[in-house]
């Protein structure tokens, strides 16, 4: 199987090869021949792909240690949850995996689109395959994940226990079907380019891959901070890491993509910034591997030997010039034809929220880099912590949480400052109110907190904006002829209008994690104490009692010893907190395992961080406010995403009305 | 041959029949697609700009009962989508014409 698994990426490279060549030729000769035959690639591409994925998989699954991949990160004593996880836990698997979902995608694409845009689809596949084929040269020529070894050891050196958490299960491919997911609408944006078809067809047709991809990048950049909370016990889920950032950055420039694109859709007009925005997309999920897989930045994500940053760096290059060239050549074919109505207007309000989420993206971008910069220009590589991105993007940030609640009651081409105060008047008592409320509750002594009462204030602002849209919106419709109960109207004014109040929700989620990002940053508190049996310290309204230390033998590879720890709340006990070190067969270090009770108000958060022969132990405990409030705001998102990506009826019926109008006229209609 | 040198045979084969066999059935000849029609084009555009227009006014509609733009506002904006309007649906209509007629309209496009 291992041979056959090789044999088929090789024919896979062939095939890509092959399939992007004659796609090429077929546009540019008008050959159908050709085209029928580079059609058949992408399905067969896919095909050698699975198999390959099939025979590495297997190769987890039956202990197969003569393949070093396997050997390196599996053993006989793993979890099948985790050797199945494991394909991506190394270099070589995390590659063949981003090639599995990109053919994936690819045949996605191919099935929904080949019937119809001949003009545009055979450069779109091309430019898939030239990505796949960038991925296969990797995986056959320079990172074979079907590398053998010439004698299997017996066993395998196991996965990084810090990677044995059910979140390698879910984290890891959330973010890929993001990352991976920015190819089509780059894809297409190229292939609009190339051809000259520089209407907004493009973007109809990958509006929903983009919202899906940023959909999974966000979770992914969620379910990563989640892993991290829970799993590296520093008592934060952020640490605005090289390799954090490279996740983040795309899904910056992702979200103002997002909103500019509704600018183009409804007055034609910022086409290359459109066109600039989706190809930077795609740049920064290129750059964020380079990040990660360069080894030129230290990362506590770092979990495996670096050594493809020039094959990505050129890559990146490649890239870059072609799509600067391009969009220069064709400057006067994305020429816009309307201009903006008023500065006042939710298209102002969407090209400032484009700004500042630039904004922080190059900051985080300038932050990433700099340890690079510094040691090429000064020799000396200096590391850009968190209070650099705290101190830039805090304040952009803010701005940025002020516009998601200023934009949506604003007018689409032209607002008035009269309209504006009536608007804008409820939310300001709401805030003023939060503010005099919040006021005599929170300190305000630093930079910080002055900061973090700012960000209520807002999130109460933005709130309240949000909820009147809804409220305003449902009396409109009970004001129809037809207009029902209010929750029924509500209901169907979500459902009509899918798109714009499907965004309202998702806004919400976003408010749920600034204010849980706000109030675990300022009012988080911890200590440590080195404690014996039976003794208790204080941490603000808690009393925490170490009480028991207990060695168990989990598997033949791992020892867990655990600790339990009474928390009580004025003499009443709360919780009994687990937490543990985890001791691995082969492994130097032991592993902490943290043990939370998560609840709205705050999180008691307790690590084990050493303890001695005579059962004393070194305990210590976080009280982090409100961070559940992100991951709740996470689910927000993804509710608020699901109803933006459900299928629209009436659009589709829009749709085909359109195609068979065109075809009466102008047969063949091609959307 | 070993079990495995076949298997490969075999996937090698099916591959070269699938992409292999539509360049061999005498296709050449046949044109990928027809000459580009501009008019076609513009049509199409057309099309979706009218729907993008005719939702603009129907959001502005929309935000006028939900007070987010002045009773003058409204006037304006609306005068100008319903020309905008106008103006497409003209030029779809000459389009139109111009097909059915089996002419190609020679008319440069209107500014919409």
């Amino acid at each position: 199987m291992n041979d056959i698994g090789e044999f088929t990426l090789l024919v896979a490279l062939a095939i890509a090869l092959y399939g992007c060549v004659s796609y090429i030729m077929a546009v540019r000769g008008n050959r159908i021949d050709l085209y029928l035959s580079a059609d058949k690639t992408p399905v067969i591409v896919w095909v050698c792909v699975v198999i390959s994925s099939a025979a590495l998989w297997r190769g987890f699954i039956t202990n197969d240690f003569s393949l070093q991949y396997v050997w390196a990160y599996s053993n006989k004593e793993l979890d099948t949850f985790y050797k199945l996880a494991s394909f991506w836990g190394g270099q070589k698997g995390s590659l063949l995996f981003w090639t599995l979902l990109l053919t994936t995608y690819m045949c996605v694409v191919y099935f929904q689109n080949r019937k119809k845009n001949i003009r545009l689809m055979p450069y779109a596949m091309a430019i898939m395959l030239v990505i796949i084929i960038f991925f296969l040269v990797l995986l056959n020529f320079s990172t074979n994940p079907f590398e053998r070894i010439p004698l299997p050891p017996e066993d395998g050196r196991g996965l990084n226990p810090l990677l044995q958490n059910y979140w390698m299960v879910i984290h890891p491919p959330t973010l890929y079907l993001g990352y991976v997911g920015f190819t089509v609408p780059f894809a297409f944006a190229m292939a609009a380019l190339i051809s000259k078809n520089l209407d907004d067809g493009w973007i109809r047709l990958t509006r929903k891959w983009t919202l899906w991809a940023w959909f999974f990048l966000c979770m992914g950049n969620l379910f990563g901070a989640s892993w991290a909370y829970v799993e590296l016990g520093w008592g934060g889920y952020w640490a605005w890491d090289p390799v954090e950032n490279a996740a983040f950055m795309p899904l910056l420039v992702a979200t103002a993509f997002l909103h500019s694109v509704q600018i183009q859709e409804k007055k034609d007009m910022m086409k290359v910034w459109n066109m600039s925005l989706v190809l930077l997309t795609f740049v920064m999920t290129i750059f964020g591997t380079f990040i990660t897989r360069s080894g030129l930045i230290q990362s506590v994500h770092t979990f495996d030997e670096a050594t493809l940053g020039y094959y990505f760096l050129a890559f990146l290059a490649v890239i870059i010039i072609i799509c600067v060239v391009l969009i220069l050549s064709r400057l006067p074919l994305l020429k816009s034809k309307n201009e903006l109505d008023s500065f006042l207007s939710r298209e102002a309000s969407f090209l400032i929220n484009n700004l500042v989420l630039l904004g922080i993206g190059f900051a985080t971008f300038w932050g990433t880099i700099f340890p690079i910069i510094s040691e090429a220009v000064r020799g000396v590589k200096i590391t850009v912590g968190p209070p650099f991105y705290n101190q830039v993007n805090v304040p952009i940030g803010l701005v940025l949480l002020a516009l998601i609640g200023i934009g949506p009651v604003i007018a689409w081409r032209r607002a008035t400052w009269a309209n504006l105060r009536k608007n804008f008047q409820i939310p300001s008592v709401i805030a003023l109110v939060t503010a005099g409320i919040l006021f005599p509750m929170v300190p305000l002594t630093g930079r910080a907190e002055i900061f973090t009462y700012v960000t209520f204030i807002l999130c109460a602002f933005v709130l309240a904006c949000i909820l009147r849209e809804f409220l305003n919106g449902a009396k409109a419709r009970m004001g129809l002829e037809h207009g029902g109960s209010f929750v029924s109207e509500l209901g169907t004014l979500t459902w009509h209008n899918k798109r714009r109040y499907g965004g309202y929700i998702v806004h919400i989620g976003m408010v749920l994690i600034f204010a849980g990002i706000a109030g675990s940053q300022s009012y988080s508190v911890h200590d440590q104490k080195h404690m014996k049996i039976g003794e208790s310290f204080k941490l603000r309204d808690y009393t925490i009692t170490y009480e028991k230390l207990t060695a168990v033998e989990a598997t033949s590879v791992k020892t867990r010893v655990i600790a339990e720890v009474g928390i009580y709340k004025d003499n009443k006990r709360v919780w009994t907190g687990r937490p543990e070190k985890e001791f691995y067969k082969g492994q130097n270090q032991p592993v902490s395992e943290v043990d939370v009770l998560s609840t709205i108000v705050e999180d008691i958060y307790i690590i084990l961080a050493d303890f001695n022969e005579d059962e004393s132990a070194t305990l210590k405990v976080y009280l982090n406010p409100m961070v559940s409030w992100l991951w709740t705001g996470g689910w927000v998102i993804a509710f608020g995403t699901m109803i933006c990506m459900w299928p629209d009826r009436l659009e589709q019926r829009r749709r085909l009305e359109r195609m068979k109008k065109q075809q009466a006229i102008f047969a063949p209609a091609q959307e | 041959m070993n079990f495995v040198h076949f298997i490969q045979l075999i996937l090698v084969l099916i591959i070269l029949i699938a992409v292999g066999v539509p360049l061999f059935r005498g296709l050449s000849k046949i044109k990928l697609f027809g000459k580009l029609d501009l008019s076609g084009e513009e049509y199409k555009h057309l099309l979706v700009r009218k729907e993008e227009v005719l939702l603009s006014i129907k959001d502005l509609e929309f935000d006028w009962k939900t007070h987010k733009v002045s009773e003058q506002d409204h006037q304006k904006q609306r005068k100008k989508l319903e020309e905008e309007a106008v103006a497409i649906l003209e030029r779809l209509d000459v389009l139109e014409k111009a097909k059915k007629k089996g002419k190609r309209s020679t008319r440069p496009a209107n500014k919409v």
